[in-house]
């Protein structure tokens, strides 16, 4: 029986290209899945990286988390946001049973980590890091020994991925997943672990910056293009330094490979605050004469009833008597409103009139419970295919190029999960939940499975 | 965000017997090994977020310069 276990996790890879077409092209893919079994994993409701990763994690919902995002709602106030970070999850990590278990662990790159957090082990933190000044490692002076042993530079993200110099995107992600992986190794190599686990955020940069080049279906996709095949060859390479990765490994480790959810094209965006002032939801004190984001400053609240945010899905915020200081909405009447407003969400058409598909969530529908302040309503505008704008002064619903740089990919409901040399017969298993790679991960070790946790063990 | 710890005081023979048992160990610390096992008492319990969970505002400025690079803001 396999002992320790490593999970290496590739955010955004998404099932149709890794399962695809190019799987014949990366050994070893399959030979992980010759080894066990492959699914579809079904993400968290959104499919973001913040929080599904630490959904992941601690096999709890967003609503548990208290987390819809990186920044939420931290009262009914208009404008009163906050920025997540680690000590805000106050739920138990995978890492925080095994420490418990006097098992150590290498967790590196998981999003919503900075500050780190004591644990048996080492720890680097990621995404939301603010800067390489800060200590942001387990234990610090680990973090004056990830320069040298990643080859030079340690990357914690890419600065920037929706600008036009596509050229220096490439090789920024390039370097940063080199710079990760080699790093990685290094610590599998050299430190004693029973628990390691990885996530490369390179492959979502990458899909976000590229998929127009690739994808030939898509509506801004110039064929015979320089980039046509960027998408394709990381693939290649992210297998390459999967393989490199097993051979790291001590004979007989079980290995899973995980995103946090899928991707795929973007149709275009919905600017969902634009589509409220049309509906005569939401109005602004002035409006701009170009493009710019909706300032809670800027609403005038006493003639609003309802504001939206962008990003890879809507969120809905309704302005509700004796709950929003200028609330709208009589308390009364609101269970019948949203009603309606979910029903008018769901005809949203495209700029030539047809129904897109849009999809609408309640939280307190989806999620165990819902602490802190969740939004109103979770749209999935077109099923995930167009995002959401959030800006104003575009004049228009509809709009093709994303509001806050060049960005054609949107995240899809359905990531990866490979799992190999588990100690025991594959699963046959098509689809599993985010929620059950925790509990799985601790029954691996023999240890109990908590009650609370809301997926079951693989 | 360095100033705001304070020292709390636990009898020796304790902190002896946690010397012993984090050497080998991921821990690197006596302290370490108390912060995390103080965490994993105070999270059974209905924490709630506290504005000492908040980033400070320097690290805040930097975090939101990096999401407006990254198209997030």
């Amino acid at each position: 029986m396999p002992e320790k276990l490593v999970v290496i996790g590739l955010d955004c890879v998404t099932p149709q290209l890794l399962y695809g077409n190019w799987l014949e092209e990366m050994p070893n893919v399959r030979r992980l899945i010759d080894d066990g079994f492959r699914a579809n994993m079904v993400s968290t409701i959104p499919p973001i990286t913040v929080p599904a990763w630490m959904s992941m994690m601690t096999s709890k919902d967003p609503g548990t988390l208290g987390m819809y995002g990186f920044r939420n709602r931290a009262s009914h106030d208009y404008g009163d946001l906050f920025t997540v970070n680690s000590k805000y999850v106050k739920e138990k990590t995978v890492w925080n049973y095994l420490s418990r278990n006097r098992l150590r662990s290498i967790v590196m790159g998981i999003p919503l980590t900075y500050p780190p957090q004591p644990l048996n082990g080492l720890l680097v933190s990621s995404f939301l890091t603010p800067s390489k000044d800060v200590d942001y490692t387990y234990p610090p002076d680990l973090k004056h020994r990830l320069d040298e042993i990643a080859g030079g530079d340690y990357i914690i993200d890419v600065k920037e991925f929706r600008s036009d110099d596509k050229r220096q995107t490439l090789e920024q992600i390039y370097r940063m997943s080199r710079a990760r992986f080699q790093a990685f190794r290094h610590l599998l190599r050299t430190e004693d672990w029973d628990f390691a686990i990885m996530v490369e955020m390179g492959p979502d940069r990458l899909h976000h910056a590229f998929w127009r080049f690739s994808d030939s279906e898509h509506r801004l996709h110039e064929p015979g293009n320089e980039f046509e095949d960027v998408i394709h060859q990381y693939y290649l390479y992210m297998d390459r330094e999967l393989g490199e990765t097993l051979d790291a490994l001590p004979d007989d480790t079980s290995v899973i490979v995980v995103s946090d959810h899928g991707a795929k094209g973007m149709h275009g965006a919905v600017c969902i605050n634009e589509y409220l002032i049309e509906e005569g939801l939401l109005s602004v004190k002035q409006y701009p004469d170009k493009p710019e984001r909706l300032s809670t400053d800027n609403i005038d609240w006493n003639r609003t009833k309802v504001w939206g945010d962008g990003g890879y899905y809507a969120r809905i915020f309704l302005n509700v008597q004796g709950r929003e200081p200028k609330g709208q909405i009589p308390a009364a009447e609101l269970g019948q409103f949203k009603r309606d407003l979910k029903e008018r969400l769901e005809a949203l058409p495209d700029e030539n009139g047809n129904n897109i598909g849009t999809r609408v969530f309640f939280p307190e529908d989806i999620y165990t419970q819902c602490k802190g302040t969740p939004p109103d309503m979770i749209v999935y505008l077109g099923d995930l295919n167009w995002r959401s704008a959030g800006t104003i002064g575009n004049r228009t619903i509809h709009i093709f190029e994303n509001d806050t740089g060049p960005d054609d990919a949107n995240h899809a409901q359905e990531g990866v999960f490979l799992w190999a040399n588990r100690g025991r017969p594959p699963a046959s298993v098509e689809k599993v939940s985010i929620y059950d790679i925790a509990p799985s991960i601790l029954d691996f070790y023999g240890i109990d499975v908590p009650e609370d946790m809301i997926g079951k063990v693989i | 965000m360095k100033n705001n710890k304070v020292t709390i005081k636990i009898p020796r023979p304790l902190y002896d017997k946690i010397q012993q048992l984090i050497e080998g160990s991921g821990f690197n610390s006596a302290t370490d090994f108390i912060v995390f096992v103080l965490r994993d008492l105070m999270s059974e319990s209905e924490a709630t977020s506290s504005e000492s969970d908040e980033f400070s505002p320097e690290e805040l400025a930097a975090l939101k310069k990096k999401l407006k690079n990254l198209g997030y803001l």
